[in-house]
């Protein structure tokens, strides 16, 4: 670990002055990709900020991203992004539309999705998606590895549901989020020693909405950007903060949200 | 039996079969047992209308198979495309959403409000899952009563999703029937001999796990095999023992032994 980094982790433990406080960053310089519905990249608390934005077509057994202005299909993948431009205003976007294609979005157009964004060095992956079909577990679980180890920040929304859904139960590898009734937006809390680690605000979330809207939306889909905002912060003065690295300061500074009673 | 009966009790089944609507026989009971139960849960939830939304061939189209409240009747009549709206979104993605302020700009929901008469407020979508597939959605809307309707809660979000259990197994049951039905009609409806295309285009049309489809692929294609010739069965057959043979061989590596 290099000096600058140590520094951050014992900066986010309370020990040290900060050199780069993640508290005043607002994610100038980074690009974080958003695997979802598309982004309309009109809307105002957006204009400007979709640096690139692509669409899975389904060939035969292949999956191809063409670039896209077909912009969001449901409202999801504008509404993460809307959370994550509050919390990180000079974060970039890549918009890798996956629901649509074929209707079905299908598990395989997801998996292609994160695989586009990870071969395209995005550090940091919002996947406010999911599946639960049994035969995505293995390739989802060796796509994560590959994000591990080329060092991309995947973070992942929790199923709402009662039983686990991929990748959020792939814990070591990324980091996985659960919704809170917290109001505020930079107060996410840390679960110790359950499989989905992180909370973060998730209940009538407002942000932007297709047709360029606002909504209150609840959902585990929503806890989720809130902390790809917060990791945004942190690449801004670190860009080469592992997964390992982003986890542990994020637990760190969830102690210090949860005033270390709630461990 | 003599050949002439057979025609004869063939032809009388083919004739009960067309008058008493096979497929609503037994679909009816299922849909029935749906609306009842999507009654009771919206009631439980103090959700004014609720439905039950599922896919509507491959294309991921959406229809509505039950709805209850004031524009139930409107809601059965249309479809949803692809990837529009809160459902599309809730089939394509598995994942559940609650929101507010459904309508307020031009949205899809604006759009089946315009139609219906309706004015959507609040929603709760939650995908309805069978063995880990999306087969639909569950959806409550608005609160009984009168606007500012309360936000949905996550604990109410907790409870749609065990209705949503209940009723996805009551949906997979109604397309199973509708499948059965559709299968046995076309079988009964057919003279002569059987045309193994029309059963695998109804297999390849049939709402389940890619796992399932291939399953029944593979039973179709060998049925067909076996049906052209004892020399083809034979093939068939060997063909089979020596896959059965080569994975047994495979699974006997351990990655222990390595």
């Amino acid at each position: 670990m290099s000096v600058d980094e140590s520094q951050f982790l014992a900066t986010m433990s309370g020990y040290f002055k900060p050199r780069h406080n993640w508290r005043d960053a607002t994610g100038k310089g980074v690009t974080v990709a958003i695997v979802d519905s598309g982004i309309e990249s009109d809307h105002a608390d957006l204009a400007g900020k979709v640096v690139e934005s692509v669409e899975a077509r389904v060939d035969g057994n292949r999956v191809i991203f063409d670039p896209s202005n077909a912009g969001d299909s449901a409202g999801h993948g504008t509404a993460c992004a809307g959370i994550i431009a509050r919390i990180a205003p000079d974060a970039k976007f890549a918009s890798i539309k996956v629901l649509g294609a074929g209707g079905l979005g299908d598990g395989q157009v997801f998996l292609a999705g994160l695989e586009y964004a990870i071969r395209r060095q995005y550090k940091v992956i919002n996947l406010s998606l999911g599946t639960t079909k049994p035969q995505f577990f293995a390739p989802l679980h060796d796509l994560l590895d590959r994000a591990y180890q080329a060092g991309c920040i995947v973070v992942a929304a929790a199923n709402n549901l009662p039983q686990p859904s991929f990748p959020s139960v792939f814990s070591s590898s990324l980091i996985s989020v659960i919704k809170s009734e917290e109001t505020d937006p930079m107060k996410f809390g840390f679960r110790y020693g359950q499989i989905i680690e992180l909370t973060a605000p998730g209940v009538n979330v407002r942000t932007a909405w297709v047709g360029g809207g606002h909504r209150n939306l609840t959902g585990n889909s929503f806890a989720c950007p809130h902390i790809t905002g917060i990791v945004a912060r942190f690449v801004e003065g670190y860009p080469n903060l592992t997964p390992f690295q982003v986890k542990s300061a994020l637990y760190a500074i969830a102690r210090e949200n949860q005033g270390r009673e709630n461990l | 039996m003599s050949r002439d009966d057979v025609t004869e009790l063939e032809a009388k089944l083919r004739q009960l079969i067309e008058t008493i609507d096979v497929a609503r026989l037994m679909t009816d009971p299922l849909t029935t047992s749906i609306k009842g139960l999507l009654s009771s849960s919206a009631a439980n939830m103090d959700s004014e209308e609720a439905s039950v939304i599922i896919r509507d061939g491959d294309a991921g189209d959406l229809r509505f198979l039950a709805a209850i409240g004031k524009v139930a009747d409107r809601l059965l009549e249309m479809r949803i495309p692809a990837g529009k709206g809160i459902a599309g979104f809730v089939v394509s993605s598995g994942q559940p959403i609650a929101i507010t302020d459904v309508g307020e700009e031009s949205s899809f929901y604006a759009e089946v409000d315009r139609a219906t008469g309706y004015s959507t407020q609040t929603i709760l979508a939650t995908p309805l899952r069978y063995n880990g597939e999306v087969i639909g959605v569950l959806e409550y809307v608005n609160r009984r009563g009168d606007p500012p309707f309360r936000p949905f809660t996550p604990a109410e979000m907790d409870q749609a999703a065990i209705y949503a259990d209940s009723i996805a197994a009551m949906v997979n049951a109604y397309e199973a029937a509708k499948l059965f039905s559709d299968l046995s009609n076309k079988v009964l409806s057919s003279t002569g001999e059987m045309d193994f295309t029309d059963v695998r285009n109804w297999i390849a049309a049939l709402r389940g796990s890619s796992e399932n489809r291939e399953r029944l692929d593979l039973a179709v294609l060998i049925r067909e095999v076996s049906g052209r010739g004892d020399a083809e069965r034979k093939l068939c057959r060997e063909l089979l023992e020596a896959i059965v043979r080569f994975s047994d061989e495979k699974s006997e590596t351990s990655y222990l032994s390595y």
